[in-house]
């Protein structure tokens, strides 16, 4: 008998360590995701400085546009060969393969990811940058883990605890402390134009959001390393074969002259990589850690990148933020905790199903 | 062409009732010639994400002696919403 209730011990220690380890692992996917989401802008802000781009006027929308549209291509070209060597290291290219071929039932949400996340949410947050700034485009990506959440819930009931969201509304306050004060001296009433970026602000919260419930819906069936692969794949075709085409013919934009310019020159071409090199690995983290703890949980950490983007524009440019960066840093990390500190079972089972009803945690309360 | 690997685990599961981690990790090495501790990590990786996603259950574990180490193995069972899963994309017919 008490050899039984010494083995039922173990075993009830083995199966919380378990998920503590799974719940540890998804929280350190989403924390990577903010850190090199951070790092990206370093190298995102800096190919602003090199030619083609340099040379483009700051009010020169629909070129300014445009040019956003060929680095994106351009950079997702570059995020596509890191995967690559990504997936080839760890065996999973031929299961990239078999994934992609599958696309009328599975890949295919990999492609609507690539439009919410892609063309949508990154031409939305640059209309948002253009047309009203970027304090104005950062606060309004902030607002994307409450989508992805929303979403996520009614689409395929995923689990939100109540402490989860507050944790997420405290991460959502703190980076809205960090932006906001700056938000005052951007906005202009006189801005004829405004509309347009309310409209791109909303277009990057729902794209990003978006993004994840619909990734979600491909991974629930496939890998998630591979995952992200398609979704690449994707996006370059989205681009390439549709909206630079498209853009050639029906306007005067020169966009065969941006993409030669922006290969021939190799700086351009060094903070693409860098960008790239950030961005899929970023990317690879995020929907690993949705897999793992849900797609609201990995959105809101994934959230704190407006603070490691702080951190390293700091660090590279030595321009100190402002004194309020510290009180938002306190929110953000506070909120965090709050999420982290979800029992480690209930984050084991991420959706509401009366199927899956008999779940770990029952298993776990049935152990002596 | 073969599925993919998390295709192949749930249709695996599908054709059984329930089935021990192990039996399963022991069927996907035959079907891709896979072998070693770092494809069974990637497998059990991939088990306890369709657990998380609700397509299958947990319906028992043990502690058993495995290469010299005591590891927590699961048995598993296709949940209805993994069924209704497959069906949605095609691993399963309707």
């Amino acid at each position: 008998m008490t050899n039984l209730s010494a083995s039922g011990a173990l075993l009830k220690q083995a199966l919380h360590k378990h998920y503590a380890r799974n719940q540890r692992w998804g929280f350190m996917w989403a924390l990577w995701t903010a850190i090199l989401w951070g790092a990206w802008y370093v190298p995102g802000t800096a190919l602003w400085f090199e030619s083609p781009y340099v040379d483009i006027p700051a009010d020169a929308q629909s070129l300014r546009l445009a040019a956003t549209a060929v680095m994106t291509w351009v950079h997702a070209i570059t995020v596509f060969f890191f995967l690559l060597l990504w997936n080839l290291v760890l065996g999973k290219v031929k299961d990239y393969g078999r994934t992609m071929l599958r696309f009328r039932k599975i890949s295919k949400w990999y492609a609507l990811a690539s439009l919410c996340g892609g063309p949508m949410a990154i031409f939305g947050s640059y209309m948002a940058m253009g047309f009203i700034g970027p304090v104005f485009a950062a606060i309004s990506s902030l607002f994307y883990p409450v989508i992805g959440a929303i979403i996520a819930r009614l689409w395929y009931q995923e689990k939100i605890s109540k402490r989860a969201a507050i944790g997420m509304c405290i991460i959502i306050f703190g980076g809205m402390v960090i932006y906001g004060p700056s938000l005052f001296g951007e906005m202009d009433a006189s801005n004829p134009n405004a509309w347009l970026g309310y409209i791109g602000g909303i277009m990057s919260a729902i794209g990003w959001g978006s993004e994840g419930a619909v990734a979600g819906r491909a991974m629930d069936v496939s890998d998630p390393d591979v995952g992200i692969h398609c979704r690449f794949s994707f996006e370059i075709l989205f681009w390439g074969m549709l909206i630079l085409p498209a853009l050639m013919l029906f306007t005067d934009l020169p966009i065969q002259q941006l993409v030669i310019g922006t290969f021939t020159n190799s700086k351009a071409m060094l903070w693409i990589t860098l960008a790239a090199a950030c961005h899929a690995f970023c990317y690879t983290a995020f929907y690993k850690s949705f897999s793992l703890i849900g797609v609201g949980r990995g959105e809101a950490i994934g959230n704190l990148y407006a603070v490691f983007a702080l951190i390293f524009i700091a660090a590279f440019t030595l321009q100190l933020p402002q004194w309020y960066f510290i009180v938002g840093l306190v929110f953000t990390v506070l909120g965090s905790f709050v999420m982290f500190s979800e029992p480690a079972e209930s984050v084991a089972q991420l959706r509401d199903h009366e199927a899956s009803a008999n779940t770990n945690q029952t298993l776990a309360a049935e152990l002596p | 062409m073969k599925l993919h690997q998390k295709g192949f685990l749930l249709v695996a599961l599908s054709q059984v009732t329930n089935l021990w981690e192990q039996a399963l990790i022991a069927q996907t090495f035959v079907e891709y010639g896979l072998a070693g501790a770092y494809s069974e990590k990637t497998l059990r990786i991939a088990l306890d994400e369709l657990s998380a996603a609700g397509l299958i259950t947990r319906i028992d574990q043990k502690l058993a002696q495995h290469q010299g180490q005591q590891q927590l193995q699961f048995r598993y069972q296709l949940s209805d919403f993994g069924r209704l899963r497959m069906i949605d994309t095609g691993l399963l017919a309707g």
